[in-house]
């Protein structure tokens, strides 16, 4: 039974993830600057991500050949898809040039 | 051309070795892992890949788009999506429960916390839909809405439905899991593997959640 915890490990990982999402909603309800906000929304995002994958999930204790598969190939599609689109998206209203 | 023609003979028939024979026949783990299980984890991959390229998207229009509507306020968007989230939270802790019972041996256990696991995604289907019904009253269309940029709704009736599609087919696929291991026609496995795919829907809804009504 690999990679199972005790029933207080898994509850603790749900405290953990809803401590994270009150953290989330407390930072949209900051008025931070914009690129502040994204910032740690996205690493509070990620963190509750790796969480889920890797004890509820129990990729941590699977085979590495299961561990890069997953993580190399959804990480590298979503790089990949973002540095190729949205720099060119943040050219302001480029949407407008297609009516 | 079958395994007992590629090795050895008795009798003038070719016969193969027990356990070559049973990685030919589907019972081997070549990688490790049983091939239900890895058939789940490649089918999660390629499903992820789906919604990232959906997110991303999203994301793309959002920025190109000067006149991007944000509907969701504090009160009562991002608090109704926030206890949408604490019940997918809590079913993905059901879920574990119900895994780690299967394990055990524990059958009525197992069962009953993916009947919890279920209550859980239908929550989250029940509050969702209320949510969709309030937008499509306030005049959110795939391609029209009040405030802006018309590709708002496309995204996130697209993204969410895809979303909530999966939560249902999740909930019925549960139902038949908590039925057959219940009776003792699954094992363990089975539910660990219809486990990862309830993480699944949890996972990308953290993303969901982050995107549409926080940033």
């Amino acid at each position: 039974m690999g990679g199972t915890m005790s029933y207080k490990g898994y509850w603790s990982i749900w405290g953990i993830l809803l401590l994270l999402t009150m953290t989330m909603i407390a930072i949209e309800a900051l008025t931070l600057p914009a690129a502040v906000a994204i910032l740690l929304l996205a690493a509070a995002m990620m963190t509750k991500a790796t969480l889920i994958t890797g004890w509820f999930m129990h990729l941590r204790s699977e085979t590495r050949f299961i561990m890069w598969c997953v993580v190399l190939a959804t990480l590298l599609t979503a790089a990949f898809l973002v540095f190729l689109l949205v720099p060119d998206g943040m050219d302001a209203n480029r949407l407008a040039e297609y009516p | 051309m079958g395994s007992q023609e590629l090795t050895g003979t008795s009798g003038g028939h070719l016969e193969a070795p027990a356990a070559q024979e049973s990685v030919w026949s589907g019972g081997g783990s070549p990688y490790a892992i049983g091939s239900k299980k890895l058939g789940m984890w490649l089918f999660i991959v390629s499903d992820a890949i789906t919604f990232s390229a959906l997110l991303i998207a999203y994301s793309y229009v959002r920025v190109a788009s000067e006149d991007w509507p944000t509907p969701f306020h504090f009160y009562p968007s991002v608090v109704k999506a926030t206890v949408m989230t604490l019940f997918l939270l809590t079913s993905s802790v059901t879920m574990v429960m119900a895994v780690r019972a299967a394990k055990l041996g524990a059958r009525k256990s197992a069962a009953k916390w993916i009947g919890a696991t279920m209550l859980g995604g239908l929550a989250f289907i029940i509050l969702h839909a209320i949510e969709w019904a309030e937008l499509i009253h306030e005049g959110v269309r795939l391609f029209q809405n009040p405030w802006g940029s018309p590709l708002f709704g496309a995204s996130f009736f697209t993204l969410t439905g895809l979303h909530m599609t999966h939560v249902a087919i999740g909930v019925v696929y549960l139902g038949v899991i908590a039925a057959l291991f219940g009776s003792g026609r699954l094992d363990s496995e089975d539910v660990e593997i219809s486990g990862l795919y309830w993480h699944f829907v949890d996972l990308v809804w953290v993303f969901i959640f982050t995107v549409f009504y926080l940033i």
